[in-house]
């Protein structure tokens, strides 16, 4: 330890390093992809089609590429390039909103020949890091007042607007969310969080319930994304709620839930995924795959905790705050505690960019781990 | 910049981020466990709702279990020594499951160049079928032959979502043959279903049964009328399904078995039937060969015949125009619901009515040809005249002036009388939907619905079956029938042996109808075949022999040199369909318009030593009696006699019925 902090990545070796991995976290992770990979499997009914395999070989390469991250990149490089992620992601989704491809009704991709990018995913990671480089300069004493809180709000409202503007309510959301949790533990006076809470709270309660006429509320909801088919999306929720309130305690059994096996439940590969879970393992094995996230979470927690620097606490702790939004939103979506938003549950859910931008994040809390005796510079360039 | 600071600190009050940092982390961490409980209690109330309510797993069992009906195995037809007549069997059918097709208007185009059929039909099919489960199979063309569906088996795997298969289906092995009394079944109608729905109890449940693509309903013949016996009880299957509906397993322990629908041992006997249809060749019209004690019809032919077996799947526009434009009505049940003229053949009630009013065997009337009457002249067909003639040679020459006059002696009210009692006029419940009651009118009947009094010129006109009156081949049959067994009221009957039908008891003697009288005609009738200037003499000489010691009619042979002929007494007729001007009488009748020719009658009982069947055969503007319906029904008494069916032993419907159900098993 002591020996660390005289150097910038200590007199270690690449073996030491990777020794002093946090393989809690990564055994975390490899347990959540391999319930992944499990039920991929049963949503091909019990076969090894390309989804289960692409499911676990998308999550070994990544997984290979953030653990090299880890132990080669430390965390004063996340440090340097916060800004000029944060700045090109921004330029990217300025560039989708000008020149972007439009699919399946929203325009969030840019094409770059045999390319295609989604920088509102970038951005998730970006807003987290700038905004902990942000407050890692920022004298704790200056948080409280009001002229050093419009930097980060612009710099959260300004791709949140963007990413609104694609539409993806789920996305922004996130980005949202993940920005104010840092702004949050930065310090931001509680008067001014309670104010913030209460406005945006009661305006949009108030707003919702007495100043629309029933077609607008209607109008407001399919432009949220809440209802864009109202038939659809009801849906949805009802076969998710009638597949987990019909599972039991144990659950029907592995490869063995009706809702799911049948395709009453839709999207059960993506969005739906949580709804298969608890449908076939029943309610013990939602509990222990929320447990995971709880561990993963509380492990990511750990390493803000014991940082030294205040970009790294910021960092692991929005990463974990991310993390949870995702876990949460995505869950209290399928058993209809909110309404159905784009959003999977990350690392079990079909698809490489949810997980390649869950996992990237990990890499910064692997290395955050890694160097956690860094103090790091405190100035605006390094 | 840390003079700055340091300036901006003397104001603000000291914070330490790390502190705070920690202080907010550890409250966000019990706000992420707060939601996480939620979440988690959410989860489990709905586990807890569902345990008190069952809501959620009966929705999911809703969602996954679909009760398929499965229509019971229709009953098998029989003729009388167990013959089948319609059955369930294979039919091979090409169908689409829409979700697999790339290009429908490509792969259909492409079945229909298999199958030989034009871009019409490749065009209506894809409309037919888009109306339908995408998921499930769709037939596209049913009915296939093996050469056909093995045809679309070998280029399946270049027909992306094609698939060949079979299913039950109705099937009429002699098709033309028995297309009347039989008749077809066919997809229930919208008229149908609104019909089930009117019975407010069983309604709703009978109409979802009738939407089953599957089910087939009688539609026409004993098919129709026999449909509660025919049908059985349908079964049920719970399947499981996916979202889309498609099948994916059974709970086979909530099975119910279809139960197949009663057999039918009708009265027929098929090889009568086929040689009687045979014989009208080209013709219209009907016969029909009853059994002169018991009733049983062995022959009930109408001609000609259509092919009930393009019904069942719906028949084509073309193929039900071609029936339905045809002029000889192949659609039409003539036994049942033809109504003609009888012509001569109504000369023997006419004679008998005479004989009750007391005319006497030796009565003779001078025939030159014709009868004034009442300022005009009715003709006889004879244009020379019959000379002198009694009843006996009345009959059998024909004569009309005779039957003039007989006529007028025994009134219309007594005419109308006896034909009733010889079953004329009568609805003769043969099992089969749409029979008619022809017409025998009388004074009264006249005034009632022409509005005009009864005439005398009416009465002549009854003496040779015209006039309003009319009859059916089955009415004709049965008076023949009636003669036959000497005055008993035998009535017809279809169906043998099925659930519900009591053999009949003996047939009761008609009352105030003299064995005398009956006698008188009967001769006159023998006459008609066997007698020289018999107008049937050519027609009646069956050629056959009775074998001395068994008594079987046998055909002539060498061998055969000193048996008793095997003789049959008839009459023939021919009905005018319109009066004829006298510009088409005396012409040929190949030079008039087919629509216009006369009707050919003849009706007959044998054999003249035991009577035991009664034959009557109407052709449609056939022409002459004697020369288009009597050689016909010469051929069809011919092979009757020879096989004597009444004889046999007839099959009984609880074997056949058992044989069928054990061959599936």
């Amino acid at each position: 330890m002591t020996a660390s902090a005289l150097s910038s990545s200590g007199s270690n070796t690449i073996f030491d390093r990777f020794r002093k991995l946090n393989w809690q976290i990564i055994t975390v992770l490899c347990a959540i992809a391999c319930v992944g990979v499990m039920m991929h499997f049963s949503v091909s009914s019990g076969a090894w089609t390309d989804m289960p395999l692409t499911h676990g070989i998308r999550f070994a390469a990544a997984m290979s590429v953030i653990l090299i991250a880890a132990l080669v990149l430390d965390a004063r490089f996340w440090l340097a390039i916060a800004y000029p992620l944060y700045v090109g992601a921004l330029l990217l989704l300025v560039a989708v909103e000008l020149f972007g491809a439009t699919r399946m009704g929203a325009q969030r991709w840019l094409d770059l020949g045999p390319l295609s990018l989604q920088p509102s995913e970038f951005m998730k990671i970006a807003i987290v890091l700038a905004l902990a480089r942000y407050y890692h300069q920022l004298d704790a004493r200056k948080t409280g007042t009001v002229l050093w809180i419009v930097p980060p709000f612009l710099m959260i409202a300004a791709p949140v607007g963007l990413v609104m503007h694609q539409p993806d309510l789920g996305t922004a959301m996130l980005i949202l969310m993940a920005g104010v949790v840092v702004m949050f533990l930065g310090g931001l006076l509680w008067r001014i969080v309670a104010a913030g809470a209460v406005v945006a709270v009661g305006g949009a309660i108030f707003a919702y319930t007495s100043v629309l006429h029933d077609y607008q509320r209607d109008r407001v909801n399919v432009f949220l994304g809440i209802t864009d088919d109202p038939l659809g999306a009801g849906y949805h929720v009802l076969q998710s709620k009638i597949a987990i309130g019909s599972a039991g305690l144990f659950g029907r059994g592995y490869l063995q839930g009706t809702q799911s096996q049948l395709d009453f439940l839709p999207e059960k590969h993506t969005d739906f995924i949580f709804t298969m879970i608890v449908e076939e393992f029943g309610l013990l094995g939602g509990f222990l795959v929320l447990g995971l996230f709880a561990a993963l979470m509380g492990l990511t927690m750990q390493v803000a905790l014991r940082a030294r620097s205040l970009f790294g606490k910021l960092a692991a702790a929005g990463v974990a705050a991310t993390v949870a939004c995702y876990v949460f939103i995505n869950t209290a979506m399928v058993i209809g505690l909110v309404p159905v938003v784009g959003i999977p549950l990350p690392i079990i859910s079909f698809g490489g960019t949810a997980m390649l931008t869950v996992l990237a994040a990990y890499a910064i809390v692997l290395s955050i781990d890694l160097h956690r005796d860094q103090h790091g510079a405190r100035g605006w360039l390094w | 910049m840390s003079k700055r600071g340091k300036k901006v600190g003397s104001t603000l009050p000291k914070r330490d981020a790390n502190v705070i940092f920690s202080r907010r982390a550890a409250l966000m961490s019990f706000v992420g466990a707060g939601v996480m409980g939620a979440i988690l209690f959410r989860m489990a109330q709905l586990q807890a709702e569902n345990l008190i309510s069952q809501q959620y797993t009966a929705a999911a069992d809703e969602n996954r279990f679909d009760t398929r009906i499965v229509p019971p195995p229709r009953g098998v037809i029989f003729d009388r020594f167990g013959t089948i007549l319609a059955q369930t069997s294979k039919d091979y059918l090409v169908a689409v499951i829409q979700n697999d097709v790339d290009d429908m208007e490509e792969v259909v185009g492409r079945v229909a160049t298999i199958l030989g059929l034009d871009s019409e039909w490749a065009r209506r099919a894809i409309i037919r079928v888009r109306g339908g489960s995408r998921y499930e199979p769709q037939p596209l063309k049913e009915g296939l032959t093996w050469e056909e569906f093995n045809a679309i088996n070998v280029r399946l795997p270049e027909l992306r979502g094609i698939v060949a298969t079979s299913a039950d289906v109705r099937a009429y092995p002699y098709d033309v043959v028995y297309a009347h009394p039989i008749g077809y079944v066919q997809k229930p109608t919208q008229r149908d279903v609104d019909l089930a729905l009117e019975d407010p109890a069983a309604g709703a449940a009978r109409a979802m049964y009738l939407r089953n693509p599957q089910v087939r309903v009688g539609k026409a013949g004993l098919e129709a009328s026999m449909e509660t016996v025919l049908h059985g009880d349908a079964g049920w299957r719970k399947v499981i399904v996916n979202a889309r509906g498609v099948e994916q397993g059974e709970d086979e322990t909530e099975r119910r078995e279809p139960v197949r629908g009663s057999g039918l041992v009708l009265t027929l006997d098929h090889e009568l039937q086929r040689t009687a249809m045979q014989n009208f060749g080209e013709q219209a019209g009907s016969a029909v060969v009853m059994d002169i004690h018991n009733g049983d019809m062995l022959v009930m032919a109408s001609a000609p015949g259509f092919d009930p077996n393009l019904f069942v799947n719906g028949i084509g526009q073309a193929d039900f125009d071609a029936y339905n434009l045809d002029e000889k009505k192949p659609l039409y049940h003539k036994t049942v619901t033809g109504v003609y003229a009888p012509g001569s053949t109504f000369k023997m009630i006419v004679g008998i009515a005479a004989k009750q009013a007391g005319v006497e065997d030796d009565w003779h009337v001078s025939c030159g040809g014709g009868f004034y009457y009442g300022g005009r002249t009715f003709r006889c067909w004879q244009r020379n005249g019959h000379g002198r003639v009694n009843l006996h040679n009345a009959l059998k020459v024909s004569c009309d002036v005779y039957f003039y006059q007989a006529a007028l002696r025994a009134g219309p009210e007594r005419i109308a009388a006896v034909s009733r009692q010889f079953g004329l006029g009568e609805v003769f419940d043969v099992s089969v939907p749409n029979i008619r009651a022809g017409l025998i009118p009388d004074p009264v009947w006249w005034r009632e619905n022409r509005g005009e009094p009864w005439t005398g010129g009416l009465t002549v006109n009854y003496g040779i079956g015209q006039g309003a009156m009319g009859v059916t081949p089955l009415q004709l049959a049965v008076m023949a029938a009636r003669l036959g067994n000497n005055g008993h009221a035998v009535v017809p009957r279809l169906v043998r042996d099925a659930p519900g039908v009591r053999e009949p008891g003996p047939a009761p003697r008609m009352n105030g109808i003299e064995a005398e009288h009956l006698a008188r005609v009967r001769d006159g009738m023998f006459g008609v075949c066997n007698e020289g200037g018999g107008t049937a003499r050519r027609a009646g000489d069956l050629q056959l022999v009775r074998h001395p010691e068994t008594g079987a009619a046998v055909e002539i042979t060498p061998e055969t040199r000193g048996w008793e002929p095997v003789q049959i007494a008839g009459k023939t007729g021919t009905a005018q369909v319109r009066a004829l001007t006298d510009a088409l009488r005396g012409r040929h009748y190949s030079t008039i318009e087919w629509r216009f020719r006369d009707n050919a009658l003849f009706c007959c009982f044998g054999p003249w030593h035991e009577p035991r069947y009664a034959c009557a055969v109407v052709v449609e503007h056939g022409g002459a009696g004697s020369s288009v319906a009597g050689p016909i029904a010469r051929e069809i008494m011919r092979a009757t006699l020879m096989r004597d069916p009444s004889r046999r032993e007839p099959a009984r419907l609880a074997e056949l019925d058992a044989a069928i159900a054990g061959g599936r098993a």
